[in-house]
């Protein structure tokens, strides 16, 4: 230094400030090593985070077709706007005002929906309005600035025949709600909130087919959330299509047959009696599925919900598997098989008076045919005479019925491919207990009430026409069932590839063993022919007899009410059964025209339309006598019924 | 003798000095153009070394005592510039403050940057006398008095970031003009005790207000800190500085967390995360030791002063610079508040830039008039 100072020791101090710059330095220099060295991996991940988003791609769901290739459903892509919750971080209940003014969206259904999200900690991509229109995408565009976590992206959509048909076998859509997230069986499935999954009919039986994998997108975003590039693309896999074993046409006719009927309720079901497939099941009245996949998330929808859970008609009830009717006369050809089967009549000894009724105790319950005098089975059946069924009901005793009950499996599930099937109501001390308090015993009454389908004969209308198929079939008894094959998809992906996809194979309904009831030839033929006389000779369906076209079957009226009181909406109801060609049969019809009045006048007819149409679908020439006869011969059956009847509709719903 | 002269002068000019500042604006500019690819910053920035070459040289080969003795004019004509950036209308606002000024085809200029540089030979020129005593305190009150005029005007911007980088020049020229060592032990230690007691009191009698609060918050944990909103520049400093591990990250430069507009200000205040992404510790580390060589460089150049006037203007500069270094990366580290302070030499910024030059073209004069006289 080339000056002196004399009051300071100026190098020192020099020193001092360059030693204090190193050291200021150095704390940087320590830092720098914690934040890269040794805590770099940390920070690298929580970067990569921030900035790496997977937005899914909605896989499409099969299709369903009929059984000669008719598309049922299918989806179409629609435009949904998108809330990403990771871009929002405030409180959702703020966007309610500005969005459900911008979007045009009932300010409730938003915040209903933010309330759920709260609840719902994995809800990620929160869908704020479906079906979005131009306008809403045009309002989203130009609010990227005020409102960047929304975006649109394009989803499949479900939509379903409109005017409701096939509505009870398709089923619906819908999204998985919370409490099903909470069940073990949808957790493993990988199911994520606002994800839709098949929630009734065939699309929730299945749903697993049907659904397919998403796929997703990584993309980078910059800080507002805006998409800058696609860094991978894994592409969903669609789900598979199904072939149903629905013949639309005979849907059709069905539908139009029961919608044509006095109350508009009612049940129609065709099948094959060779293997079990379900050709047509119709149920009156329908609701239209597109409410669920497509409404629901609107003021208008729910309205529309509620009013259908409130209508008395029951509209969402599947009637077929999901109503217990009492069987009326339908129930006698049963009866006849097993009395055969039993020992209680034999082919060669088969008569049993009439009498125009019987006394038990004190109290005369009449034939509500007449006098038959002292009919053999053959001609039981074919005048579906009362009394003739009391006493052998009282041969074969209440564990005689309840042997035929198990026989058919009356008192299980068919076991078809739809939910909520239940079980129908058969005779037994135990039940009458239960339904009957006031008078628990069981009594010869109640015997002969079980022989003819009335007193604690419930059954669902899949469960009877699937014991009258075994009947055609000489006791061979299928599980009816909807689904014909699922067609394969391909795989997706590289295979090793965490993202790997395999391929889905095709594969055809797995039909179980039929149940053999081991029903001699002989006997089943008697009772065969008892049916094919019903429509073919002087019977009680003889009006819907086509020349050429062996139809047999039995007509049904059931009461549903005291006698007296069985007007207007309380009308019996009409039931008719039947298969084609009777000793050959390719198809079994089931008809239950509710409260409408006698069988033969209502059943049958509708049974008849449906056979018109697959005579010309299978013969390709016009039905022998096209124009459908009106009944010649009714033959009402009714009689005192019990003080009390088990319920006939259970509300599962 | 003018061919002597040069020889002589090529020969005692701090090549080491040039090029290290050189070298650094040099990598500064690479970064700048890392954090804004599609800008042209770094184009300016390389217009800014140039004419900061220029001025460096012209100061360099200009006798520093002549410069010094007009630093009062120098002093006034930098108050008057600050003057100036407060009329609306020439001065422009960015960010809250207005303290740029629009100059046509090089965008705009800081004049705060630049007034450093005369308020710093001002104080060589007043505390530059011979010395025999200790400072007395009326010239620490001269001393006060000629930082205290920019500071207020930079105040009315309101700069207080760059009011706090003032603080050290006064320092530094103070504690070299023989201020007692005791008064400095006793300041230092008040300070560590003082500092937190009054922050304590403070957050007691509720003067520090909560948003205050906040900002200390986010140093003391950062994790923990509102991301969104006071914590969201330190966190994202601090992601960006630890994404880039030993040796830099290795994903293309559109996924950085500049480009992805994640990190703030990435060409200016976070020069320095930017660079800790691209170029991982190893490239830091290069960046603290080029500084640590620069700063050092200067202050022997200051041991080799012929005059007091001459070390002193080299000390402020070195004082200006360490602490400027130092609260920006301290900043971007996640060690002390964000405030908007700019790296010097790395940050793109014209006032910045040539106002260290200049700096740096004064101690390179000094130096090379060090056997003069």
């Amino acid at each position: 230094m080339k000056f002196e100072d004399t009051a300071q020791n100026l190098r020192g101090r020099l020193s001092i400030v360059n030693v204090l710059v190193v050291l200021l330095l150095s704390v940087l220099a320590v830092r720098l090593y914690v934040l890269q060295v040794v805590r770099g991996k940390y920070y690298a991940e929580a970067a990569e985070n921030q900035r790496i988003r997977l937005l899914p791609i909605t896989a499409p769901r099969g299709a369903i077709f009929d059984r000669n290739g008719n598309r049922l459903v299918d989806s179409r892509p629609i435009y949904e706007v998108i809330l990403s919750r990771q871009d929002f971080k405030g409180d959702l209940s703020t966007l309610v005002q500005p969005l459900s003014e911008g979007l045009s969206i009932e300010p409730e259904i938003m915040r209903d929906r933010f309330e759920q999200v709260r609840l719902q900690p994995a809800f990620e991509s929160i869908p704020v309005k479906q079906d979005a229109n131009p306008g809403d995408i045009a309002w989203v565009e130009a609010h990227k600035l005020e409102f960047p976590e929304l975006r649109v992206e394009q989803q499949p959509q479900r939509i379903y025949p409109n005017n409701g048909m096939l509505a009870h076998v398709l089923g619906y859509v819908g999204e998985v709600s919370p409490d099903q997230l909470n069940q073990q069986s949808y957790k493993d499935k990988g199911l994520k909130p606002g994800d839709i999954i098949g929630q009734e009919g065939i699309e929730k039986v299945y749903d697993d087919y049907l659904r397919g994998k998403d796929g997703y997108r990584k993309v980078i975003v910059d800080s507002r959330g805006h998409i800058q590039s696609e860094v991978e693309r894994i592409e969903p896999q669609p789900g598979q299509d199904m072939v149903t074993t629905i013949d639309l046409d005979l849907q059709q006719v069905a539908e139009d047959q029961l919608r044509k009927s006095p109350q508009g309720r009612g049940v129609i079901i065709a099948m094959d009696p060779n293997n079990g497939e379900v050709l047509a099941l119709a149920s009156l009245p329908t609701f239209d599925p597109n409410l669920f996949s497509q409404r629901i998330a609107s003021k208008a929808g729910r309205a529309e919900y509620a009013a259908m859970l409130a209508d008395p008609k029951k509209p969402l009830l599947n009637r077929a598997i999901q109503g217990r009717f009492p069987p009326g006369s339908t129930w006698k050809p049963l009866m006849a098989t097993a009395g055969l089967q039993q020992g209680a009549i034999t082919i060669a000894h088969s008569n049993l008076v009439c009498g125009g009724g019987i006394t038990i105790g004190n109290k005369f319950t009449r034939c509500m045919g007449g006098n038959h005098g002292s009919p053999d089975v053959h001609m039981a059946i074919m005048k579906s005479c009362d009394g003739y069924f009391y006493r052998l009901g009282l041969k074969m005793k209440l564990e005689g019925i309840q042997e035929m009950v198990n026989e058919f499996e009356l008192n299980k599930r068919t076991g078809i491919d739809l939910p909520h099937e239940i079980v129908s109501l058969t005779p037994s001390r135990e039940q009458k207990a239960k339904y009957i308090p006031s008078d628990p015993e069981w009594k010869d009454i109640d015997t002969v009430y079980s022989s003819f389908g009335q007193g604690q004969d419930v059954l669902t209308p899949i469960a009877l026409i699937r014991a009258h198929a075994a009947i055609a079939m000489n006791g061979r008894m299928y599980v009816p069932h909807l689904m014909k094959e699922l067609h394969a998809t391909s795989a997706v992906g590289e295979p090793g590839n965490p993202d790997y996809s395999p391929g889905r194979p095709a594969r055809v309904f797995d039909h179980p063993e039929p149940r053999n009831l081991g029903i001699p030839a002989d006997q089943s033929a008697v009772v065969i022919k008892g049916m094919w006389s019903v429509v073919n000779e002087a019977g009680t369906g003889a009006g819907i007899r086509m020349a050429g076209f062996d139809i047999a079957g039995k007509t049904g009226t059931a009461q549903v009410v005291s006698l007296g009181k069985d007007t207007g909406v309380n009308k019996d109801h009409s039931w008719f059964v039947s298969y084609a060609p009777a000793f050959k049969p390719e198809i079994a019809v089931l008809a239950l025209i509710e409260n409408a009045g006698l069988g033969s006048r209502f059943g049958a007819p509708a049974v008849r339309a449906v056979y018109d149409v697959y005579y010309r679908k299978t013969r390709h020439e016009d039905p022998p006598g096209a124009q459908i006869a009106r009944e010649k011969s009714a033959k009402p059956v009714a009689t005192k019924p019990p003080d009390k009847k088990p319920p006939q509709i259970a509300a599962t719903r | 003798m003018v061919v002597a002269i040069q020889r002589r002068n090529l020969r005692d000019f701090d090549w080491l000095l040039a090029l290290l500042a050189i070298g650094i604006v040099a990598f500064g500019t690479f970064q700048i153009r890392n954090a804004q690819p599609t800008q042209g910053f770094w184009i300016k920035q390389l217009i800014g070394l140039g004419i900061g070459l220029v001025a460096m040289l012209a100061v360099a080969f200009t006798d520093y005592r002549k410069l010094l003795n007009a630093a009062p004019a120098f002093y006034i004509f930098g108050l008057l510039l600050l003057i100036i950036v407060l009329i609306p209308g020439i001065g422009l606002k960015i960010n809250g403050n207005r303290g740029w000024i629009k100059v046509p085809g090089l965008g705009q200029f800081q004049p705060s940057e630049f007034v450093k540089v005369t308020t710093a030979m001002m104080l060589a020129r007043y505390f530059g006398k011979h010395r025999q005593s200790v400072l007395s305190v009326k010239e620490a009150a001269i001393g006060g008095l000629i930082l205290g005029l920019p500071i207020a005007l930079i105040l009315l911007e309101p700069d207080v970031g760059s009011v706090i980088t003032y603080m050290p020049i006064l320092l530094v020229v103070l504690f070299l003009s023989a201020i007692r060592m005791r008064l400095v032990v006793a300041a230092v230690a008040l300070s560590v005790i003082a500092i937190p007691a009054a922050y304590w009191v403070g957050v007691k009698t509720h003067l520090v207000k909560n948003y205050q609060q906040e900002r200390i918050n986010v140093i003391l944990d950062p994790e923990n800190a509102d991301k969104r909103k006071f914590g969201y520049h330190t966190w994202q400093s601090i992601l960006t500085v630890g994404e880039g591990g030993l040796l830099g990250a290795h994903g293309s430069s559109d996924q950085s967390q500049s480009s992805l507009k994640y990190l703030p200000e990435p060409h200016t205040d976070f020069i320095f995360a930017v660079t800790a992404e691209h170029t991982g510790f190893v490239g830091c580390i290069m960046v603290l030791i080029a500084y640590v060589i620069l700063l050092s460089r200067l202050i022997s150049g200051a041991r080799r002063a012929s005059d007091r006037m001459g070390m002193l203007v080299i000390m402020a500069v070195v004082g200006g610079l360490a602490f400027q270094v130092f609260v920006n990366i301290g900043m971007t580290l996640g060690i002390l508040p964000v405030i908007g302070v700019p790296l010097p030499l790395m940050s793109a910024g014209l006032a910045s830039l040539i106002a260290t030059f200049i700096a740096i073209g004064f101690a390179i004069s000094v130096q090379l008039r060090r056997f003069v006289n």
